[in-house]
């Protein structure tokens, strides 16, 4: 098994027909028992305390786990990724460059992927083959998500969990997609979950992995997660190629596509209130300024940084914000 | 309908009855009276209103600091924070704002955004940015606390961080012979610049002020150093026990709405 690490969601299909595992490097990080001692690896190496703990973990997990080869998104995700592909060439490691672009189109993106293709030695037939393989997984993980909000039958960190796995189809997509079929059995067999209060979850997924239970403690349900679902290339069978696959595809792209897609979420999953999340010392805190502007719900803004666990100051926010919602929701009638 | 609203602080407890949007009672008490006075302890603790006022109320809610002290027989008791920021959109009448509320003991900032409490700082540790602090400065100085809110000119350089040494720092400053209303400001001062920190993250323009020490007069005049605007809420003192009536009200319909 060749793998390969990816630093976020790429066009794996193109990984897959050259014959590689795409193994995406956060994942490994954040199901780790102890992700502190990644974090502590970049920080010996001189890593700033103030600098993202997504983009350290990735660095020390890359280099305590001996991986061969990368390939990093250098436009598209954040900057920090372009110097951490620079830093992790510089340790010996292969970097392969991809590219989403700047411009938000067809042309653009489709140069992008065939550039990708090209240096991976893959013709496009090969490409259209692997994506035609994973539809019926992503055919399934899209039911899942629909479970968790037409029926709430779906926990809000499954809904993450699940939908976060598919930017590697948790390294084998056939053994994936079988784990998914007995899940989405044990979910259909289930009771609606009774929770009172819809939240969307927007952003980046957390590094605060207990988040979703915190919210399920105060009586609330995460029925949305954007850029996990993303992930999911939920779009895949309505598009006519890998090119507009990844077109459609929200998240490298500009705040604005991003915010129309949220909108219709809120209303087609009848959310009450976005929790919008980044990672601490990240330029996504500033995007939140236009999501806020944008959103006509209320929304919370929350960062998380080294620590899995949601910290006590954030929790009581989460509390005094989730409370005061759900008395807007229940006492809407009574001002009408 | 009557709504009774009690918000028990650590220096008092407020009383506010509102008929619908109206305020008909308000009551402050000493905590020490109110206890002692007014409530007994049968299995849990009542409080017998009676012996205040014979107007009758509906339904009836309290807050204040820490859950457990605020656990009185027949009311509904809810989270300190809501009751605040219900209490300043209904005083405001605004949906977007900065409330800062200064108490005897704590400091609370809130942003408020579409009605909604959406972040908020609370003192920790240390309540020396509070209203006690200002109490314990007056004594030293012989003075009432409305005089000594009057005077923010000129104001002598108090640097502790401490409540405590701050008296200290502040004898030394008599000894030196400084005038009473220097003193008096560098009093008001030394609070404004403990507040400056908590205040940092919360930028607008506009700011309301709620808690004792709204009517300060040389606190408010420092704080319009920070914001455009800086308005005392009118009734800051009640502002949490106006909160639970606002709160009592909506639950109030809601109960008669379900029942019907």
């Amino acid at each position: 098994m060749k793998y390969i690490g990816i630093t976020t969601t790429v066009p794996s299909e193109v990984l897959i027909a050259a014959g590689y595992t795409p193994l995406d490097l956060n994942n490994i990080f954040i199901t780790a028992d102890d992700i502190s001692k990644y974090i502590k690896i970049a920080e010996e190496d001189g890593f700033p305390a103030s600098y993202c703990s997504w983009i350290k973990g990735i660095y020390g997990v890359c280099l305590s786990h001996d991986i061969k080869e990368i390939v990093a998104v250098v436009s598209g995700d954040c900057s920090n990724s372009i110097v951490l592909s620079e830093l992790l060439a510089d340790r010996g490691i292969i970097v392969h460059p991809f590219e989403f672009p700047i411009s938000r189109d067809y042309l653009s993106i489709k140069s992008s992927i065939d550039k990708f293709m090209n240096h991976f030695n893959v013709s496009l037939e090969e490409v259209e083959s692997v994506r035609k393989s994973l539809s019926p997984l992503r055919n399934k993980i899209i039911e899942l998500d629909k479970l968790s909000y037409t029926e709430c039958k779906v926990k809000g960190f499954e809904n993450h969990l699940y939908q976060v796995c598919m930017s590697d189809f948790n390294l084998d997509y056939k053994k994936f997609e079988l784990e998914i079929d007995e899940k989405l059995i044990e979910i259909r067999n289930r009771e609606s979950l009774p929770f009172s209060l819809r939240i969307g979850y927007v952003g980046v997924p957390p590094i605060t992995t207990d988040l979703y239970d915190f919210i399920e403690s105060q009586n609330a349900c995460v029925v949305y997660n954007e850029v996990q679902r993303e992930f999911s290339m939920h779009r895949h069978s309505d598009c006519r190629d890998v090119y507009e696959q990844y077109l459609l595809f929200t998240y490298p792209y500009d705040t604005g596509s991003r915010i129309s897609e949220i909108k219709k979420q809120i209303e087609e999953r009848k959310i009450d209130a976005i929790i919008y999340y980044n990672q601490a010392f990240c330029y996504r805190s500033v995007q939140y300024l236009l999501m806020k502007k944008a959103i006509d719900i209320p929304i919370l803004h929350i960062e998380g940084d080294k620590s899995v666990n949601v910290d006590a100051r954030t929790k009581l926010r989460l509390e005094a914000f989730i409370d005061m919602v759900k008395d807007r929701k229940l006492f809407k009638n009574c001002s009408e | 309908m009557n709504v009774l609203g009690a918000d028990m602080g650590s220096r008092a407890v407020k009383l506010i009855i509102m008929n619908d949007d109206k305020v008909i009672y308000k009551k402050q008490l000493s905590t020490m009276e109110f206890y002692r006075d007014y409530c007994n302890y049968r299995d849990s603790l009542h409080f017998d209103l009676s012996r205040l006022t014979d107007i009758p109320v509906d339904i009836k809610i309290s807050t204040g600091y820490g859950r457990n002290n605020t656990n009185l027989n027949d009311f509904t008791s809810i989270n300190e924070l809501k009751a605040h920021a219900l209490g300043a959109c209904y005083q405001s009448k605004e949906e977007d704002f900065i409330l800062l509320d200064i108490g005897g003991q704590d400091v609370k900032v809130m942003r408020i955004e579409n009605s909604v409490l959406t972040n908020m700082d609370l003192n920790d540790k240390c309540a020396a940015s509070c209203g006690r602090y200002l109490e314990n400065m007056a004594n030293v100085l012989e003075v009432s606390l409305e005089t000594l809110s009057e005077y923010s000119g000129n104001p002598v350089e108090l640097n502790s961080t401490c409540a405590v040494f701050s008296e200290s720092e502040l004898i030394g400053k008599i000894a030196e012979g400084i005038s009473l209303d220097r003193l008096c400001a560098g009093v008001n001062y030394s609070l404004f610049r403990r507040l400056k920190g908590i205040l940092s993250h919360y930028k607008a323009k506009k700011l309301f002020v709620g808690g004792g020490v709204a009517s300060n007069k040389a606190v408010i005049k420092f704080l319009g150093t920070e914001y455009d605007e800086v308005i005392p809420l009118p009734d800051a003192q009640f502002n949490g026990a106006i909160g639970c009536c606002v709160y009592g009200k909506m639950l109030y319909k809601l109960n008669n709405l379900e029942s019907n």
